[in-house]
């Protein structure tokens, strides 16, 4: 068998068109560099070159490469995190939207974003960002938490309580985050609308620092499970006689699920569907192999969303259009067919 | 290998299983039969450590929830007789799931060899290929087998196999070859603890015989000990007579 090499030459492949898809995203903008191109400046700016104009190095630098890095981060960090949820539920509609795992940390970001006024602005800026991501990883935990225990009992999962269960947490994030809305001030209306739509335009180096060592964390223990996710398709009892601890791998899942969508819904808001559409076309590739796709659909979220970002902020020029609406477009179709095929299989 | 005394397993108030008594010594096959609803599954279940129970259950003289997970599944495997019917995968890739306890990220040679072996053992290599969910009950059953199989091929003397109902439906042919395969696999000093249905099968293959009715053992012994006419008609509530099997001179069962 020659499954290794064929994972490393697709995640080659995939790690190559990414970077392809960053070079093209650095190039596209409105802001007019007169005659030098976009690289040039960005590599004058990481060696640190004095020559290069602020306003040139800011739209390089704080601006496009940030929201790069960011947009990959997001990206990565939302599609694993779907992956691992349909291992661990057995099944492809879970998503942490769909789960209402995004609602949960939406909820308990915007209640710290209205409350949270009265200390907030003395506390650092690390700190403040903690301070709505703690709430989120809270409220996407909480959420899963109630999830799980509805929809699944000995071993099993029961897909339409694991669904109805997210649509009740949505509602009650729905109704919550109304009601904030309509209690809230001017300045929090505009962080309040920003997290319901979605969006990478708020993308510094501080939040991607931050990322980044929440995705270096999350994957050093979820990419080694491809095998323990594989044996969970056996049932549970039988995945514990291959030596697997099923136990702490439920554990692991939830907690790490819930901190990676936590982290994102802090700092983009809600981007849905990217955890449903980039397992959904791997599977199509290498059927449910999670020694494969979940490492893929690490380099394949940060594809997608990516691409997804640069589109939002091209087709309306100089305007943009929130991310979610094109997510949104991609991901309800394959909703729908994953239903459809779902319904087939039922029968 | 396995000792357990007075297992009582019970749900709310009704006992599944009551004061029953196991003891498997190294290359043992041993049939555990009994009409449906006797306990046999549950008492599977329990020795091979799924469902936890107040009584010691020791395994190769130590207690087996004291072993660590990893350890003990290069011990002992179990078929289970529920297996999923929807695993989106192909054949060799979850005939390699037995090889899981062996090899971190990929497999290595030894791992494909013992796969392909226990394929070819169980009459699934010409699937290897193919798509789980589109194979027919029987072959499903034998991918699992191979599977199972797979999972026990190392260097370790004296291991166990537990088999839930492996013959399910099988064909004839391979109800044979599965319960030599198992004959083979205990004739290496390993055991095999196996629930069937088929009383003249156990009576040709099994070494010791456990007759279970309402979760109690109704007998035990040897096939010759076990079944009696009186033992079998007892438990399964239905007229029978023994003859001598014409060939291995092994007890037959004929009912009605």
């Amino acid at each position: 068998m020659k499954t290794p090499s064929k994972l490393y030459f697709y995640v080659a492949l995939s790690a190559i068109l990414l970077f392809f898809i960053a070079v093209w995203s650095l190039d596209t903008g409105v802001y007019d560099f007169g005659d030098r191109s976009p690289f040039e400046i960005l590599g004058k700016v990481i060696q640190g070159d004095t020559s290069v104009s602020s306003s040139d190095k800011y739209i390089i630098w704080e601006v496009r490469a940030s929201r790069i890095v960011m947009a990959i981060l997001i990206g990565s960090m939302l599609s694993v995190s779907g992956t691992s949820l349909q291992g661990l539920f057995k099944n492809p509609l879970a998503t942490g939207d769909l789960l209402g795992l995004t609602s949960g940390a939406t909820l308990l970001a915007a209640i710290t974003i209205v409350l949270g006024r009265h200390f907030r602005a003395f506390l650092p800026e690390v700190i403040q960002f903690s301070l709505v991501g703690i709430a989120a990883f809270t409220g996407s935990l909480l959420a899963m938490l109630l999830v799980y225990r509805i929809s699944t009992s000995g071993g099993k999962t029961n897909v339409v309580m694991m669904l109805l269960t997210g649509v009740a947490i949505s509602a009650i994030g729905f109704s919550l985050v109304g009601f904030l809305i309509y209690i809230s001030k001017d300045d929090q209306l505009r962080d309040l609308t920003f997290w319901n739509m979605g969006s990478l335009a708020a993308a510094t180096w501080t939040k991607n620092a931050i990322l980044a060592v929440v995705l270096i964390f999350s994957f050093s223990i979820l990419m080694p499970k491809g095998k323990a996710l594989n044996a969970m398709m056996l049932g549970e009892k039988d995945a514990q006689h291959l030596g697997i601890n099923v136990e702490k791998l439920k554990k692991q899942i939830i907690i790490i699920t819930a901190l990676m969508v936590g982290s994102c819904v802090a700092f983009s808001g809600t981007i849905g569907f990217v955890g449903l559409i980039v397992p959904y076309i791997l599977r199509l590739l290498f059927r449910s192999n999670y020694a494969f796709i979940l490492p893929l659909s690490a380099i394949c979220g940060s594809i997608l969303l990516l691409t997804a970002d640069t589109f939002s902020r091209s087709i309306v020029e100089p305007s943009e259009l929130p991310i979610g609406i094109l997510t949104a477009m991609m991901g309800a179709p394959i909703f729908i067919a994953i239903l459809m095929k779902f319904k087939k299989s039922m029968q | 290998m396995i000792k357990a005394q007075q297992i009582n397993y019970r749900h709310k108030e009704f006992f599944i299983l009551n004061d029953v008594d196991v003891t498997l010594g190294f290359g043992e096959f041993l049939a555990i039969v009994g009409p449906n609803g006797a306990g046999k599954s549950s008492l599977l279940s329990v020795l091979a450590n799924e469902v936890k129970t107040k009584q010691q259950i020791l395994f190769k003289d130590k207690n087996i929830s004291d072993w660590a997970v990893t350890e003990i599944s290069k011990h002992k495997a179990k078929f289970s007789q529920h297996n999923s019917n929807d695993i989106p995968l192909e054949v060799k890739e979850i005939v390699m799931m037995g090889r899981y306890p062996y090899f971190d990220a990929q497999p290595k040679a030894e791992d494909l060899q013992a796969t392909n072996e226990m394929m070819f053992e169980t009459d699934v290599y010409h699937l290897k290929d193919r798509e789980y969910n589109t194979l027919s009950g029987g072959e499903k059953q034998r991918v699992h087998l191979s599977r199972v199989l797979a999972q026990l091929q190392n260097e370790i003397t004296q291991k166990l196999l537990f088999l839930d109902e492996p013959l399910n439906n099988l064909d004839i042919k391979h109800q044979y070859k599965a319960l030599e395969i198992i004959k083979n696999f205990t004739q290496k000093e390993n055991s095999a603890v196996v629930v069937l249905h088929d009383l003249n099968l156990a009576a040709q293959y099994a070494d010791k015989i456990l007759l279970m009715k309402s979760g109690k053992v109704a007998a035990y012994g040897t096939p010759q000990e076990v079944f009696t006419a009186e033992n079998i008609s007892d438990a399964y509530n239905f007229p029978c007579t023994i003859c001598d099997h014409p060939i291995t001179s092994n007890p037959m069962i004929i009912f009605g």
